[in-house]
């Protein structure tokens, strides 16, 4: 405890917190977390096909002359089957209705998917933590106001908010994703002020309020970098979260645009059109979701074991 | 007595809360980018006749007076008509049919997360670092990972397309709507609305049946998100209950492991999970969204999303109020009942 807080006198900010990692052992121990390892090699995984999808890849997939043939035939109507080929070894995961190979799409979900999951995330953690620390900070009516416009916007299931939401800023994915933010914007906003209150309890609080520090700078280096911890495993278990329900928003049909390469639009065309024929349309991209919300899962289970215990109660 | 006061004020805090969730939905109507008029008055009104709306609607009266109206409509559960989906039915009409088949799949599905997610639980927390518990927790974690708008779909794929063991979708068999008039059919018995409850209020078993079917593939994809919940906070609830000194006591007194373990250790390690339960109640209200667009059944979040697509705002702002209020006094129900149980929250 007193190494901790002398690390955090000696170096505020982002070193700060890092000294603080290793100080609390929260690697170390969560590298000893098996399932929070095998979380992060899914992550990494995905993230690594996703960047391979997007550089290589690109937007829309080009078809090959094989694609090309088949679209011509289902065309004619000749053989509307080979449109929708089954799982074969030249297309691992079969071709779509319009004869695209479905594999190199779900790669390109994966992009889509932690890009946006990044950006939703994100924002909403900045936008929580600021809000989260000036209500503990600032306490009587500013904390009031803060807390129950968070405590509004609680008092609806996250999803139908988001379609709320969506209905007032009107769909589209970019929509999708700020309707997303202000969903989750309040968590994060009480878990800080949780964890912000109990930063304020600690002595070095009031001696760089007796230094005479402004609050900016109390609240900056001081009160924020204390809470990144909590904030940390939050995000993480939110992130899982934050993909499925822009999956969600897409396959309701107020996310993505048709067409686009992201797993719940595909999924959304897989139970719409391929259920009884095609099983694999919404099998892939599902399976991928799944598996990358499960890694963000499995790591945010070991971070927050590994978190503090005086910070464990403020995560949701 | 303290708890009164505990849930007087508990109460009282809802107020400002459901001010602030009335306030919201209205904003969807005046923010939202369609021009309601026009979406009422259709594809090919004239200028004069979308005018014509605007004024027998109110929609040119000052933004406080709609406000007030809105809010002392709301307060009396009326929200309007429909403009599309269902032309100038009360939208309180449109929502009292839907609202309990969302319910009901609802309690169903978890009522199986609690039968399977309990016992899971307590097993992998008395069987702490076994192969058990092990696979328990992964299995969890695999659970709750797991969109129901995958699991659905994989489920009929699996059973019904190719196994043909349970139907695709709807609440239940075609012919049961052609060879009656009553329930769901038209109005003409006073029923609960819940499809398994009615058809044996009425004596039918084969319609019973052909419900259970029906309901259970939805049932069960909800279930198992629900299960996995429950198992892991009754898991980790009851291993910190294991560590209580009076769970040491009463096996220090030489009582028997298994009497300890229930009469100790269950009846506390289970006041938390009541708070996930409830809180999963909620949130299953809000996944009825994708569970019921994925199996076709007709519920309240079927139809939110049906008037969204459409711009039927009534409609959305109806479905959208319902749903919050529901959420809101399952939560606040959960925070009395848990108030009762372990009164140190009161403080």
């Amino acid at each position: 405890m007193s190494t901790r807080t002398q690390n955090t006198r000696r170096q505020g900010g982002i070193r700060g917190l890092f000294a603080r990692i290793r100080a609390s052992q929260f690697l170390s121990e969560l590298a000893s977390n098996r399932l929070a390892i095998v979380g992060l090699v899914i992550i990494t995984t995905m993230a690594g096909l996703a960047i391979y999808a997007r550089v290589f890849i690109g937007g829309v997939p080009p078809l090959t002359e094989g694609q090309y043939q088949a679209i011509i035939h289902s065309n004619l109507g000749g053989n509307s089957d080979l449109a929708k080929a089954s799982p074969s070894l030249q297309y691992p995961f079969g071709l779509d209705g319009q004869a695209r190979s479905i594999f190199p799409r779900v790669m390109y979900g994966a992009w889509l998917a932690l890009k946006w999951g990044t950006i939703t995330v994100g924002a909403s953690t900045v936008l929580g933590v600021g809000l989260g620390v000036v209500a503990a900070y600032y306490g009587d009516i500013t904390d009031n106001v803060i807390m129950r416009a968070m405590d509004v916007l609680l008092a609806f299931p996250s999803l139908l908010l988001a379609l709320a939401l969506v209905t007032i800023f009107g769909t589209g994915l970019e929509n999708a994703v700020l309707a997303l933010v202000l969903v989750y914007t309040p968590r994060f906003a009480r878990v800080v002020r949780g964890a912000a209150l109990k930063v304020m309890e600690d002595e070095y609080i009031d001696a760089t309020v007796a230094l005479g520090a402004r609050d900016f700078r109390v609240l900056v280096r001081h009160v924020v970098p204390n809470c990144l911890a909590p904030v940390t495993v939050q995000s993480t278990l939110n992130f899982g979260l934050a993909i499925i329900d822009l999956a969600a928003l897409s396959f309701l049909g107020f996310g993505a645009e048709a067409g686009t390469p992201s797993w719940g639009m595909m999924l959304s065309n897989g139970v719409e059109h391929g259920l009884h024929s095609a099983w694999w349309w919404a099998f892939f991209p599902g399976l991928f979701l799944a598996l990358t919300v499960l890694g963000f899962n499995l790591l945010g289970d070991g971070m927050r074991d590994a978190l503090d215990p005086r910070m464990r109660d403020a995560v949701d | 007595m303290a708890s009164k006061w505990f849930v007087a004020k508990r109460i009282l805090l809802l107020v400002p809360v459901l001010t602030g969730v009335a306030t919201l939905v209205f904003a969807i109507l005046h923010i939202s980018p369609g021009d309601p008029a026009r979406v009422m008055a259709g594809q090919r009104a004239t200028a004069e006749q979308i005018e014509l709306i605007r004024q027998e609607t109110g929609l040119n009266d000052p933004i406080w007076i709609q406000y007030g109206r809105f809010l002392a409509d709301t307060a009396q559960l009326s929200f309007g008509d429909s403009y599309v989906l269902k032309p100038n039915q009360p939208v309180a009409s449109i929502l009292k049919n839907s609202i309990p088949i969302t319910i009901e799949l609802a309690v169903y599905g978890q009522l199986m997360g609690i039968t399977l997610g309990l016992p899971l639980g307590v097993l992998s927390a008395i069987k702490q670092d076994s192969i058990t518990d092990h696979i328990t927790r992964i299995g969890a974690l695999t659970g709750i990972s797991v969109p129901i708008f995958w699991s659905g779909p994989v489920v009929i794929i699996l059973f019904s397309v190719m196994l043909g063991i349970f139907p695709t979708n709807g609440r239940i068999a075609q012919g049961f709507f052609l060879s009656d008039t009553w329930l769901f059919f038209g109005n003409e018995l006073p029923v609960t609305g819940l499809i398994t409850i009615d058809t044996l209020l009425l004596g039918r078993y084969d319609a019973f049946a052909s419900a259970v079917r029906h309901l259970f593939l939805p049932a069960s994809v909800i279930g198992i998100y629900s299960m996995a919940l429950i198992s892991r906070m009754m898991r980790s609830s009851m291993l910190e209950v294991i560590r209580q000194d009076y769970i040491r006591t009463a096996r220090a007194k030489g009582q028997g492991e298994k009497i300890t373990m229930l009469k100790h250790g269950l009846k506390n390690a289970f006041i938390p999970v009541i708070t996930v339960i409830g809180i999963q109640f909620g949130t299953l209200l809000g996944g009825a969204v994708l569970t019921e667009t994925v199996f076709g059944i007709q519920g309240m979040g079927m139809i939110l999303v049906e008037a969204i697509e459409v711009g039927d705002y009534p409609v959305v702002q109806g479905a959208v109020l319902v749903f919050a209020l529901l959420f809101t006094l399952v939560n606040l129900g959960v925070d009395i009942t848990y108030s009762y149980l372990d009164p140190r929250i009161q403080q």
